[in-house]
């Protein structure tokens, strides 16, 4: 049996999960990054999409998060995000109505733009992630 | 006779009153604790990403960002302020506009443009009633904030002092130390201060860690920036949450206590009044038999 780590997901209203792990898939911003244990010590921001949590006892929890970062040092995995949600709530209708509200977003600045490109970019790895 | 009356009726509303003051104080401590874990809950999350900044901060060789550099001088200050909703929280909210108060009159001593941005029911009746300008109002986060309330709020201060039309940003709150010690502060959210935890001489600082960082620590930074001045004001909304609590909970315990008080000497008055009385009608009896023999 493979080594395990700590995984904890923090959002700011409270640590969502804390276990241990084998394996952890992270929705890092360029593309997803695999953890196994006793890694060099990352630091990284996340992009949209599932975090996958192969549990140290069995069985798979997944969780999507939008943005935030992970830290992994001394075995020790930390997600921060501002969302992590439960499977249950990603549903296809969900991805599509905050897509559709995304789409509707002014983007006449720089700023606006960006914003809006975060927020299509996050409603579309809704989609991929509700399937 | 009629002043008995008056007497038992004065009691008896005063102890209706307690049974009200009394419920609201164990509302109030149920509340507290709700309110008390949720701001707990939320300490991981601000001491991690204190300690990412810190770690990366080591790691790029010292912080530069628009976000700490010291924003357009002729921009007005914005001074947010967070009251509650709701009375009978005792000072809590006149402790905090006192404050907020104090912060205005110095900066208009000093010829600094300012404008105010107010939460909660109680600080926007004051200003108003000050017949003050309000740059932003709302009742929106009530007494259980919760971070997608805060977020936009954040994003929109931090949007304005990026562009210039704010050179700081200062937040009045009642900042929450434990139950029984709460104080209002000023903290400067922007330009952001002091983002690096406070170095502990227990802590080592030579440990530092070689992360590979992903992507590089700048663009990491301008992305934790943002979400530390965020949470800080989550934070700030969440203490408020709980020392509202907890400053009611303190009124309406004051209250219950002096309703008894007061309960006690009108019993004492009433039974004053009473033997007087009856004192009073004795005499007369003995009077008036004296006056036949």
């Amino acid at each position: 049996m493979a080594a395990s780590f700590r995984v904890s997901v923090v959002t700011p209203e409270r640590e969502v999960l804390a276990l241990a792990a084998r394996f952890v898939a992270l929705p890092s911003f360029d593309g997803e990054i695999g953890i196994l244990a006793r890694r060099a010590p990352l630091l990284t921001q996340l992009g949209s999409g599932a975090l996958r949590i192969e549990a140290a006892e069995g069985g798979t929890r997944t969780l999507f998060v939008s943005g935030g970062f992970a830290q992994m040092v001394d075995d020790k995995l930390t997600v921060l995000t501002e969302e992590a949600l439960e499977p249950a709530a990603v549903t296809a209708e969900a991805a599509r109505r905050d897509l559709a509200a995304a789409a509707a977003l002014p983007a006449r600045s720089e700023v606006e733009a960006t914003k809006k490109q975060r927020a299509q970019d996050r409603a579309r790895a809704l989609t991929r992630a509700a399937r | 006779m009629a002043n008995r009356r008056v007497l038992v009726k004065r009691r008896k509303s005063i102890g209706n009153i307690r049974k009200i003051t009394r419920t609201m104080q164990l509302i109030a401590t149920a509340r507290f604790q709700a309110a008390f874990n949720r701001a707990v809950a939320a300490r991981p999350y601000t001491e991690k990403l204190a300690e990412l900044v810190g770690d990366l901060a080591r790691g790029a060789g010292g912080i530069d960002h628009p976000l700490m550099a010291a924003g357009n001088p002729d921009a007005p200050a914005a001074l947010v302020v967070v009251t509650s909703s709701r009375g009978l929280c005792g000072g809590y909210n006149a402790n905090l506009l006192r404050l907020a108060q104090g912060q205005l009159e110095s900066w208009r001593a000093s010829g600094q443009a300012h404008e105010l941005r107010v939460h909660g029911k109680k600080g926007i009746a004051y200003f108003r009633f000050q017949k003050r300008p309000l740059a932003e109002q709302s009742t929106a986060i009530g007494e259980t904030p919760r971070y997608e309330q805060v977020e936009p709020l954040a994003n929109g201060l931090i949007e304005d002092f990026l562009a210039g039309r704010l050179s700081a940003v200062h937040v009045v709150y009642m900042r929450f130390y434990s139950a029984g010690r709460q104080r209002p502060e000023i903290v400067q959210l922007l330009p952001l201060v002091d983002a690096r935890p406070v170095e502990t001489s227990e802590e080592p600082p030579a440990a530092a860690v070689e992360y590979e960082f992903r992507p590089e620590p700048g663009r990491l930074l301008s992305e934790l920036l943002p979400a530390t001045v965020r949470v800080r004001l989550f934070q700030a909304f969440l203490d408020a949450a709980v020392s509202e609590q907890v400053a009611r909970m303190v009124a309406m315990k004051a209250a219950t206590e002096a309703s008894g008080e007061m309960i006690k000497s009108l019993t004492r008055e009433y039974n004053r009044a009473r033997q007087t009385h009856i004192t009073m009608e004795l005499l007369d009896i003995v009077g008036g038999a004296n006056a036949l023999a």
